[in-house]
């Protein structure tokens, strides 16, 4: 793993981030970013797609919220204690594509890092979800349809991501440096 | 919590879920480990001597976040032993980092926070010295046998069991050079101990590194790793403790103990959150 020392401004380097839209806002305050004062006596910051807690910790809870909202759509209960009951059951229903299918991608598969594919059958999954509310006439359809935004807003970014990427990493190289 | 379940767990988690529904799975397994009576209660009572005149009730959240952090921390572990991932790193105490690097042997004192398997990692892969960490051993042979199994490489790690032998390998290490990385905050088993004082009451420290420290005549290194965010740590290396001979051997050990409790109390005061005591600390705690 490649890592950067004592530069702060190393934050902002596309290469952290996961996702196009993410990696596309990092690009832009990677360019605004001057030599950022280094509170840190040494730093090391090592370059990983997943490196970066605000955008995990980002999508984590967008992806917490869709799942509450639809758990909460299906209870027969009235909202808001449909809503309070789906919170524990949200957080129970996201682990489903880890352990009910990751032990048998292990066993198809063998031992190893499978997180890739959890990742594309988790993300199926809330899309198939999210197509099901989406065509509904219940409340939950705007949050599937903000859910599908999102994914197009994300894959803009990765068009735009793609078309930038010789300055990015023109600019990852400088910080580099 | 104990036995190869949890770990076996853990390392299938750390494989398979991914890492933009991790904070919502920490989350909730935090919460889950809250029905862990012994722990919980161990952690409530630690907090209630660190924070006198706090409220059961808010220890009782606080618990959850020392859950919370200790979650992230074993992960973050086992993510290296796995997948070489390492968190961002940044230094406190830099001069003393590189003295102890410079020096001829010494001992770097820790605590139970943070990650120290993380740290010792670091240190062994950026330090041309060897490491030597010495731990406590597992009770159960399947969870040893699996820690050993899947343990990082370039790291020499002996376990604090057969004490007059590892006594003598130790001091030969140190005085060949090596750094001994040691947990000094907490004894475990039946381990020689020194008298301390910690938060103001009467407790006890594993002998060893003072011991070993002033038989080897090299300095006492205290290192905290601690917790700042998700993939983030903070080295902390503090001024050494220097163990100067005297006629008085107890007053020496005295001395040094209570500058080791002083760094101790104060690190242990400002991220309460992450020191992983989950047994009560003082006898009067447990009472």
């Amino acid at each position: 793993m490649n890592v950067i020392a004592d530069k702060p401004e190393a934050h902002w380097l596309p290469s952290r981030h996961r996702f196009a839209l993410s990696r596309l806002i990092a690009y832009a305050k990677l360019r605004r970013a001057r030599a950022i004062a280094n509170n840190a006596e040494h730093l090391i910051l090592p370059i990983d797609r997943d490196q970066t807690a605000a955008e995990m910790n980002g999508v984590a809870l967008w992806v917490f919220f869709t799942t509450v909202c639809y758990i909460a759509a299906v209870l027969p209960l009235i909202l808001p204690a449909a809503i309070v009951a789906a919170i524990p059951l949200a957080a129970i229903a996201l682990q489903f594509p880890i352990v009910g299918i990751g032990p048998i991608v292990r066993m198809l598969l063998g031992d190893g890092d499978h997180i890739k594919i959890i990742s594309v059958i988790t993300m199926a999954l809330l899309v198939i979800a999210s197509s099901y509310f989406a065509v509904s006439s219940s409340w939950p359809r705007y949050v599937a349809w903000f859910f599908f935004a999102v994914l197009v807003v994300n894959g803009a970014a990765a068009l735009v991501v793609w078309l930038l990427r010789n300055g990015i990493r023109e600019a990852e190289d400088r910080c580099a440096r | 919590m104990r036995g190869v379940f949890w770990r076996q767990l853990l390392r299938f988690a750390i494989l398979h879920v991914p890492p933009w529904i991790e904070p919502i799975v920490m989350a909730f397994w935090s919460a889950f480990f809250l029905l862990w009576g012994p722990g919980r209660r161990g952690v409530m009572r630690n907090l209630k001597v660190i924070k006198p005149g706090s409220f059961g009730i808010a220890n009782f959240f606080r618990c959850y976040r020392v859950f919370w952090n200790y979650a992230w921390t074993i992960a973050d572990n086992v993510r290296f032993k796995e997948l070489r991932t390492i968190p961002d790193w940044e230094f406190a105490g830099l001069d003393h980092f590189q003295a102890m690097q410079a020096s001829n042997g010494a001992i770097l004192l820790t605590a139970h926070m943070g990650s120290y398997d993380l740290g010792a990692h670091l240190f062994s892969e950026t330090s041309t010295r060897r490491i030597v960490m010495v731990r406590a051993p597992e009770e159960d042979l399947e969870t040893r046998e699996f820690e050993e199994h899947h343990g990082a490489e370039g790291l020499r790690i002996e376990f604090n069991t057969r004490a007059t032998e590892l006594a003598l390998d130790l001091l030969e290490t140190v005085r060949e050079g090596a750094i001994v990385a040691i947990q000094g905050d907490r004894v475990m088993g039946s381990i020689s101990t020194l008298p301390a004082t910690l938060f103001g009451k009467a407790a006890t420290v594993p002998a060893g590194p003072f011991a070993l420290a002033m038989a080897a005549r090299v300095p006492i290194y205290p290192v905290f790793v601690v917790r700042i965010g998700r993939r983030r740590y903070r080295l902390v290396t503090s001024r050494p403790i220097e163990i100067t001979r005297s006629r008085n051997r107890d007053d020496d050990f005295a001395r040094a103990v209570a500058q080791w409790m002083t760094e101790l109390e104060d690190v242990v005061r400002n991220c309460w959150f992450q020191w992983f005591t989950f047994e009560p600390y003082w006898p009067e705690a447990a009472s």
